[in-house]
Order: structure tokens, then sequence, then C-alpha cells
């Protein structure tokens, strides 16, 4: 982390699309507005992304603009998500984002912090950990990137209607949480006794091990209220949960 | 003193008790809904996990039950949005909570009172579950999805019988 910094944001989990105005304004603004030196978006900033081609027009091309306008005034780094793991180098570029593999360790403020979605740990979910290889692979990403974009918009809607009618067939599916002892195992690999996460839509702390603390990130979701959106902030004091910025602070 | 209500669902019986000292007018507010039969059969409609459980305004099938005049908002009473405590819903407009509420079901510190402004009014809470948080929990957890524009509805109704003031 460069020296200068004083703080850095952490959020995931927007779930951004056309039909999410509350929520695209408030990211907005807070993009626009937030005095962090860094913004480090971890994974699911879109409710699905089928091709960095789609960002030229519509709502996809309203986000770019939003990261292009922060990124000149503050550093932007992205880490994919399980709906928008198909954002590729030519979406980072244009926005002037830094990829961020999945894990990443961060050395900020003399400490070292890691940084996942929260999707490849959630080891009890079986179902999803198959499918999410099949879909990481480079032979499905090409497969599926050769189509036509039109095709791809309307495979990623069918998977998100069979996703919600899966949701009336299957007994109770709570969010699958962390596995516990792998992600303490990340941390020891990472030399890092934090780790910070989203995906499950629980936000929280609490410690998995001796030692070993996580926080997961609130996702965000302002189309009814109350509605949720926070953001985690790390500064030279450690990590505090903060309101999205919503004007230049004085 | 204290108001109560009751509060029998599907899932179980729930008792509030209603702080009328800090919040007069949403608890008065509150009891003129319940003491006209307004809740009966109107659903919990928004459940989120880890969040709040939210109902009072629709019937099975998402029809809105017509409401009173929009209240004033009372977050600034000094009550905060920690777990089962129940507050009033409304828009994104400060002063505009009719008849829904919700019950808080983790500690939500950003729903608390803040400023006098469109970003920081908060969400007025004026009672608590007193008896019945295992029912909150249980209504937490229940399946949902989407149904018609409504997200985060339970797939199977979350019906509010008959909510009734306590002597």
């Amino acid at each position: 982390m460069p020296p200068t910094w004083k703080s850095i944001d952490f959020i995931s989990d927007l779930h951004l699309a056309h039909d999410t105005p509350r929520t695209y304004s408030a990211w907005a603004k807070h993009m626009a507005h937030t005095p962090a030196d860094a913004v480090f978006i971890l994974g699911d900033l879109f409710e699905a992304w089928v091709g960095d081609d789609s960002r030229s027009t519509g709502f996809e091309n309203q986000c770019v603009g939003v990261l292009v306008r922060a990124a000149k005034h503050r550093s932007l780094a992205f880490m994919v998500g399980n709906r928008d793991f198909l954002v590729g180098a030519d979406m980072l570029d244009e926005c002037g984002a830094t990829a961020l593999p999945d894990p990443t360790v961060v050395l900020a403020f003399g400490r070292r912090w890691l940084l996942s979605h929260g999707d490849a740990l959630c080891l009890a979910d079986v179902d999803y950990q198959s499918y999410r290889a099949e879909v990481r692979s480079a032979a499905w990403r090409e497969r599926f990137l050769s189509m036509p974009l039109a095709q791809r918009r309307t495979i990623a809607r069918q998977l998100r209607d069979a996703s919600e009618a899966r949701k009336h067939q299957l007994p109770l599916h709570e969010w699958a949480d962390v596995d516990a002892d792998e992600a303490v195992r990340w941390m020891q690999a990472a030399d890092a006794p934090v780790l910070i996460h989203g995906h499950t839509h629980r936000p929280g702390t609490n410690e998995l091990a001796p030692g070993f603390v996580r926080y997961v990130l609130s996702d965000w979701d302002l189309e009814e209220s109350p509605g949720r959106a926070q953001v985690l902030r790390l500064d030279a004091d450690g990590l505090t949960r903060v309101t999205p910025s919503t004007a230049a602070a004085r | 003193m204290a108001k109560h209500v009751l509060l029998q669902t599907n899932h179980g019986d729930m008792k509030l008790e209603l702080d009328d000292a800090l919040a007069p007018a949403s608890v008065r507010n509150f009891l003129s809904y319940v003491n006209n039969g307004h809740y009966d059969g109107t659903v919990f409609h928004r459940v989120i996990k880890g969040f709040m459980i939210q109902g009072g305004g629709f019937e099975p099938g998402m029809k809105q039950r017509p409401t009173d005049a929009p209240i004033n908002n009372e977050a600034a009473n000094g009550l905060k949005n920690n777990r089962y405590t129940v507050a009033m819903a409304r828009t994104q407009v400060p002063h505009s909570a009719t008849a829904q509420f919700f019950i808080n079901t983790t500690d939500n510190d950003f729903l608390n009172f803040k400023a006098e402004s469109v970003q920081g009014w908060g969400y007025a809470v004026f009672g608590k579950v007193v008896d019945g948080t295992d029912v909150v929990d249980g209504i937490e957890s229940v399946k949902t999805g989407r149904r018609g524009s409504h997200d985060d509805a339970p797939l199977d109704d979350v019906l509010i019988v008959k909510a009734t003031e306590m002597a």
C-alpha cells in the first residue's frame, strides 16, 4: 500500500442491474464522494456479467462511467464474484481498475489482510462447487464468450430464473457459510490473521479460531426500505463499518 | 405503563411490549391499526435472514391494505434497532411511516437515527418482542424468493392471524 494512503474502502455484493436504481445511485454517489484513497470491490458488483463487450451500452456503460470517474481521484481494485466472474481485462483496463486474484493478501498499515469473495470457501455447498469448477474453466469461458451477446444475455436470464425456481423445490437452504477450518488454513498460509470476504450476505465479525478473525461485508440492497448498504473502511486504527458517502465531506 | 400486543401468527405467537413513553405517536398509531383489525390477515411479506422481518401491509397475494395518514418519525428517541426490537417501516421519505413495521433480527446500528436528514433519519423503534423470540427466529428462517415484483418474499405465506391489544 502506498505510504500516503489514509484509508481503503471494501465493498461487495451490490448485485447492480438495470432494475436496481436506488442501489446503483447510492453506489455512484459513494464512488464519487468517498474520502478513501482506494476502493476495493470484492465481488458481485454486478448481478450478472455476460462479457466485456456488454460494457459499451446501456446500464453496463453507465457503471463504466462511474468507475472511470472514480479512478481519476482514487485507486480502484476489482475481484470477481460468483455472479460477475466474467469481468475481464478489457473492462478493468477501461475502468482503470487493478484486477485482484481470489484470494489476495494486502499489506496495509503494517499488517496483512486476506481478501476473498468468499464463494470458494463455501465447501458445504457441494453442488455450487462443482458448478463453479465448470464455469471458471478456460474452456467454458471460451465457449460462452464465443456466443453472440444477445444469446449470452438470454442464457444469463434463464440461469437466474432457474436459480429462483430451485428455491421453491429444494429443502430449506441457508446461505452456506464459509468453511471455518478451510478459511483458517487460508489465513495461516497467507500469514494474515484477518480475512475480509462477502458472498454470504450475512454481515458480521467473528473469530473463526483463536487469533483468526473474519469480517463479512454487507450486501447492498436499497430498492426497499429498510434497505442495507455498508462500507468496511480500513485505516490505521483498523476496520470500521461506515455508511456510504453521499456528498463530498468538508 | 408500557402497552402490550399479542401477535398470533401461523408460526406461533409473539408478545410485543410497546414503549409509549419514548415513542408515543408510533405506539398510538400502531395500536390504532391493531384495534381496528388492520393487521389481521396480513403477512410478513419481506424476510431477510440476518437483517429483519417486515409485515403488516399486505394480504396474501400481495394485495396492499389501505392505511391512514403517515406519522412523524420518532427515531431520535434513543431506542436502538437492536435484535428483537420493533420499528416502523417507511419509504425513503423520513416521515412516511403508516402501518408496516419490522422486527430486527440482529443489531442493525445503521438503521439508527443519526441526523435530521433524508440519509440520517433512521427508523423509529417503538417496542420489542418480550415473548416468542423463537417465533421471530422461525419466521426469519423461512424460504424466500421473488414473488411478482417482491424480492425476499416468503414462498409460503407467513400470516398474522390476529393482533390484539392486551390488558
